[in-house]
Formats: structure tokens, C-alpha cells, sequence
């Protein structure tokens, strides 16, 4: 049971009892000062980043075409076998009666006629080929150009179908021909190429990660040690160099990772190596300061005892800082790699290589199943290092 | 052994932590200094081996003045001095083993030390400590497993690592029930008594002190306000030291 404030103070004294108990922060007129100043703030910020919740609400709509991609993303699809093939349609002033054809798959593509004047009627088919298959039709011109006639259009249960139409009159005489591309579905499942170039360019992202923590640890190790207060404030010169190194990770610790990313693909151009340095030179930072917080925060009288047995400031460093650093150390490392993973996901966005960059090109193209594909692949792998690094640093404590 | 003339320790912020204390230890004495918390006792001796810089006054450890020392010097002379303290510091996540090795730093480099590669009779010293102070079987564990007098017994074994001639002892005792805290000190007097290491220990309780000191000394304020045998003072003699101050204030 909590009375907080009210212990030792006379249950009849109505002033204090206000102070002290329920409603007290209302009360004060202190508190309700920062409320009014909390309220301000909040509506001044609605209207600068123009909040409007109808507006959300109304168009959630306009989400659907990138819901549908992640719902149905481009993962597995029928293994198919692509099969062309062309037939002879000359185009010019007498007319043929003769029907053109050319096998294809189990059946054959007939042109009737199979010799015609320009704006005549022309009926292109297939016959006898795999039920429920896909055939698009194209005219093929003299120089090889190949218009569309219909594209995608299935085969019946008896493995038939056609397409009546009429040729524009525009056609300059001469050897055209009829193409045929038949897809027949194999009855088993594959994945798809999206998912393949998803999976190369997660490996990249993974170890862009890997390669930018790496190289951040290798250099942020020993200048921790510089920037750690307990073991610089001894002397004028230790000082120096501590405010500095200090100084270089605050820095580098403020320029975002995706800033750097941009600035690096000027420098060595877009590509997995500019996002390997933008991660270095940030984590540089942030895995410094994170360090040096590890260094200070350790037991001192380890030090005292090993400085008394007459060693040097190295022999104390390694044996009375670094055994007390090293769970912390790894800790943070994991940590930050886990950070990492997540941005090497978005900083191919700016040109840094990953599967980032893949994942912009689909949204550019408007190709949202595959879009969903590279997304679903995010986040598994996203969730996998998670757990990887989550066990790993329960492993270390 | 120790000489001490007019050492002085002011901290920043005023706080006169050691004033004016000059003393000489013998070799093979076992001096014991008590007063209350704050008189100074582990200030004096953190300045005996300058792990607190004295702000005025010279020590001498034999012929060695240790505070003219430059710090290549100093290492060395740290080498003769070894020493334990209240709260062990020992390295924790270390094996007990490790730890005690870690006394023998001074006498390897710096890049062996970065290979942890210790000479091979160290390794057989270390382990003949362990086992003076009766824990060898404890060597491979890590050191924060240990009970807090088995810890400090590792510290003790560390210290022997040095074979040093002077050995201080910070309130060793401070953190351990009665029965360990003579099992502890039984284990300083032996060394000392053995080995003929001179010991210095700071201590609270004063039936400890009668029982192992053969030389006591009480500071208070930073002063050294007794010097004597253990058996000269008894529980009045303490009292009149430290009751004296209540009743100068009443006094005025």
C-alpha cells in the first residue's frame, strides 16, 4: 500500500494533504506550466510536419500494389520449358490458300492463310501442344523486328489456341513470318531468378556488414584505450590526446551512416566498397565511444595491485584492464554489427551496394512482386542475425 | 628496512590525509598500524610505494630514497615491495593461476608479457605459493569463484611472487569473518617469521593487533599518536587516544 508524501504529516491538514496526495501534479502550478509548454510544442509540430491523419486513413488504399507484392512475392514459380519457333509468312500481293505451319511442343502453329496481302484477316494458332500452356504470338518483319500479336495467351485443355485478326494495311510487302514462344509448365516448382539474385545480394549485404564492423574494430581497439579517461589523465600530453580521440569519435559518430555512404560512392564510386567504408568510418565512432565507456567503467583496484608488483603501464594494461574489457568489448561489437546488418539492407538505397540496390531498382520499375521478394529476404536474414548475435552475446556474459 | 622522515599527504580539496609522519621500520618487524577510518593509514602506506604521490617528505627502503625515484627506477623498486588490500584485487574473469603469475610482471618485458609467456620456473613457483597458502587445487578456476579468504590468500600468493623483503597489507582482514581473518594473518606471520619479510598491516580491531604485531602504531588525524608494543596498550590506553577528542570538545 503506497502513501507516499503523506507519511508523518497530520491526515486533517488539508493543504498538505492536496500537495501530497492524488492530484497533487495537477495541482501545482509549476507542472501545469510544462504542460502548457508540452501542449504548444506538440501543436507546433503537428502543423510543421503537417500531420494528417485523414489523409492516412483515406489513401491506405494506394498501398495495395506494394501489399499485393509482399503477399505474393516473386519466390517460386513454375519450372517451365521455353520452346520458339517461326513460320514463313510472306506478305505481298497475291494471297495463298496453303496454310502456313511449323511444329512446336507436341503440336503445330498454323497460319491460315499461309500467304497474304496487307489488311487481310489472318488467323495464327496452335494446335495439339500442352494443355494450359502460355504462347505469345509475334509477326516478324524482314529485318527481323518481331511485333506482338498477343502475348501470353494460354492453351485450352486440348492444348488449342488461336488468335483472328486483322493485318494493318501499312506493311511493306515481303518475307514476314509468324513466331510462336511456347511456355509449358513442367509441374514442379523452382525458384525464381529473383530469388536467386536476392539471395547473391543478401550474402553481399552480410558481409558488407562483416567487413565494415571488422575494420571499425580493428581501428577503434587501440584508440579506445587512448580515449578512456583512467588510463590518460596522468599527464599534460594524456590529456591532449584523450580530448582529441574523444573528439574523432563525437565526430564521426554524428555523420550518418547513409550521409557517408552518398559521400563514399563520390570518392570510390557506387558498389559494395562504399558502403564497407561509410559503415568503417561511422562505427569508427560509435564503437570508440562505446569502448572507452567500457575502459572507464572497470574495477580500478586490479590496477593498483598489478601497478604495485612494479609492472608498466602495458603489462597493467594486459593484465588488469583487458580481462575486465573483453566481455564488453565483444559485447558491444556484436551489438553493433547487428546495427550494421540493418543498414548495409538500406544503404545500397544510396549506391552502396547490397540488396538494397536491388530493392530501389524493382520500386523504380514498379515491380512489386519482386520488390516483395527482396523484402521478405530482408527480414528473414534480419531476424536470423538477430537471434545469431542475441545468443552469442548471452554466450560471452 | 623502511625509513620515512616528514611525510605529508594533502589531497586536492584540502584534506590533510597524512601530516608530518616520520617512522623507521626494522627488518623482520611485524608493525601494525591502527586508528579509525580516514587517519590516514592507508594513505601512508599507498605513499610507501607511491601509488599516492607524497605531497612532501622522503621515504627510504634501505639505500634506495624511493621518492627520488624516475619511474623505470621506481618498477623496480616496487619489485622488493609487495602488496595486499581489503578488497583483493584480484583479477576476476582471470584463473586464480593467472592472477598469481601476474605477481612476476616486473621481472619479464613487456612483449612476453603480451604473449603471456612467463619463464617456466614461475609457472612451479607460482604453483609451490598456492600451495604455501593451501589452495593449489584452486589454480585453474577462475578467481572470483574463490570464497573472500581464499582470495585474499591468492593475493598473498601473488606478492610472494615478487620474494619481496617489505610487504604491506591494507586492512587485509577488513572483509573476512573472525574465524578467516587469523587464517589470514596467521599466514602473513608465517612469512614474516620464515621468510623474514617485513610486514606492514593496517588493522581495525585491536585483538588482532596484540595477538600477531611485534611493534604497534596508532595514527589519528594523520599523526601518529602511539608507538609501542602491542602489549602496552590495552582497552583503556585506545580509548584515552580516541575518547580524548569528545572530551576536549566538551571542554570547549
Amino acid at each position: 500500500m503506497t502513501t507516499a508524501g503523506r507519511t508523518g504529516l497530520p491526515k486533517t491538514d488539508p493543504i498538505a494533504f492536496r500537495k501530497a496526495g492524488p492530484g497533487a501534479f495537477i495541482s501545482s502550478w509549476k507542472n501545469l506550466f510544462w504542460v502548457l509548454v508540452a501542449v504548444v510544442a506538440l501543436t507546433y509540430g503537428w502543423r510543421v510536419t503537417q500531420v494528417d491523419f485523414v489523409n492516412l486513413v483515406v489513401n491506405l488504399p494506394r498501398a495495395e500494389r506494394i501489399v499485393s507484392g509482399l503477399l505474393r512475392p516473386d519466390i517460386l514459380a513454375q519450372a517451365t520449358e521455353q520452346t520458339t519457333v517461326t513460320t514463313p509468312l510472306p506478305i505481298g500481293a497475291a494471297a495463298g490458300a496453303e496454310p502456313s505451319s511449323a511444329a512446336v511442343g507436341s503440336g503445330r502453329l498454323v497460319v491460315t492463310p499461309g500467304a497474304v496481302t496487307p489488311a487481310a484477316p489472318l488467323t495464327v494458332a496452335v494446335n495439339g501442344v500442352e494443355p494450359d500452356s502460355e504462347v505469345t504470338f509475334w509477326l516478324v518483319d524482314p529485318s527481323n523486328n518481331a511485333r506482338p500479336i498477343r502475348r501470353n495467351e494460354r492453351t485450352d485443355t486440348q492444348g488449342n489456341a488461336s488468335v483472328t485478326f486483322t493485318l494493318p494495311d501499312s506493311l511493306a510487302p515481303g518475307a514476314y513470318g509468324v513466331r510462336a514462344d511456347l511456355s509449358v509448365a513442367l509441374g514442379r516448382w523452382q525458384l525464381t531468378d529473383t530469388f536467386v539474385l536476392s539471395a547473391q545480394k543478401m550474402v553481399e549485404t552480410i558481409f558488407l556488414a562483416l567487413m565494415g564492423t571488422f575494420f571499425a574494430m580493428l581501428v577503434s581497439i587501440p584508440l579506445s584505450f587512448l580515449g578512456a579517461r583512467n588510463l590518460m589523465l596522468g599527464s599534460r600530453v594524456g590529456w591532449l590526446v584523450y580530448s582529441f580521440v574523444r573528439t574523432i569519435f563525437n565526430v564521426l559518430r554524428s555523420i550518418e551512416t547513409l550521409i557517408l555512404a552518398v559521400i563514399m560512392a563520390v570518392v570510390v564510386g557506387l558498389g559494395p566498397f562504399a558502403g564497407v567504408m561509410a559503415i568503417v568510418i561511422h562505427s569508427i565512432g560509435a564503437m570508440g565511444k562505446l569502448y572507452s565507456e567500457a575502459i572507464e567503467s572497470i574495477d580500478p583496484g586490479p590496477i593498483e595491485a598489478i601497478t604495485a608488483t612494479g609492472a608498466n603501464r602495458v603489462q597493467v594494461i594486459l593484465f588488469a584492464v583487458v580481462p575486465q574489457v573483453v566481455p564488453q568489448f565483444l559485447s558491444f561489437t556484436m551489438y553493433r554489427w547487428d546495427i550494421n546488418v540493418r543498414l548495409s539492407t538500406v544503404i545500397g538505397l544510396v549506391g552502396g551496394g547490397g540488396i538494397g540496390f536491388l530493392l530501389i531498382q524493382y520500386i523504380n520499375l514498379l515491380q512489386w512482386n519482386q520488390a516483395g521478394a527482396a523484402l521478405w529476404m530482408i527480414g528473414a536474414i534480419v531476424i536470423l542475425m538477430d537471434y545469431a548475435s542475441a545468443t552469442i552475446r548471452a554466450r560471452l556474459v | 628496512m623502511l625509513r620515512i622522515e616528514g611525510l605529508r599527504k594533502v589531497f586536492p580539496g584540502g584534506v590533510v590525509a597524512v601530516d608530518d609522519i616520520s617512522l623507521t621500520v626494522s627488518d623482520g618487524e611485524f608493525l601494525v598500524i591502527i586508528g579509525l577510518s580516514g587517519s590516514g593509514k592507508s594513505t601512508l602506506l599507498r605513499c610507501i610505494n607511491r601509488l599516492v604521490e607524497p605531497t612532501a617528505g622522503r621515504i627510504w627502503l634501505d639505500d634506495t630514497e624511493l621518492t627520488r625515484l624516475a619511474p623505470a627506477d621506481l618498477r623496480e623498486s616496487r619489485k622488493r615491495i609487495g602488496m595486499i588490500f581489503q578488497q583483493f584485487n584480484l583479477v576476476k574473469r582471470s584463473s586464480v593461476l593467472t592472477n598469481v603469475l601476474a605477481g612476476g610482471l616486473g621481472s619479464i618485458s613487456s612483449m612476453q608479457s603480451l604473449l603471456g609467456r612467463f619463464p617456466p620456473q614461475d609457472y612451479h613457483r607460482a604453483y609451490a605459493n598456492l600451495e604455501r597458502v593451501g589452495i593449489p587445487e584452486k589454480a585453474y578456476q577462475r578467481a572470483d569463484t574463490l570464497s573472500g579468504g581464499q582470495q585474499q590468500r591468492v593475493a598473498i600468493a601473488r606478492a610472494l611472487m615478487q620474494e619481496p623483503a617489505l610487504m604491506l597489507a591494507d586492512e587485509p582482514v577488513a572483509s573476512l569473518d573472525p574465524a578467516t581473518s587469523h587464517s589470514v594473518m596467521k599466514y602473513l606471520e608465517e612469512i614474516n617469521r620464515q621468510d623474514g619479510i617485513t610486514v606492514i598491516c593496517n588493522l581495525h580491531f585491536l585483538s588482532l593487533a596484540r595477538r600477531y604485531a611485534t611493534r604497534v602504531i596508532a595514527l589519528k588525524a594523520g599523526r601518529i599518536v602511539f608507538d609501542g608494543l602491542p602489549t602496552e596498550i590495552d582497552e583503556e590506553r585506545f580509548r584515552s587516544i580516541y575518547g580524548e577528542e569528545a572530551v576536549e570538545v566538551e571542554i570547549r
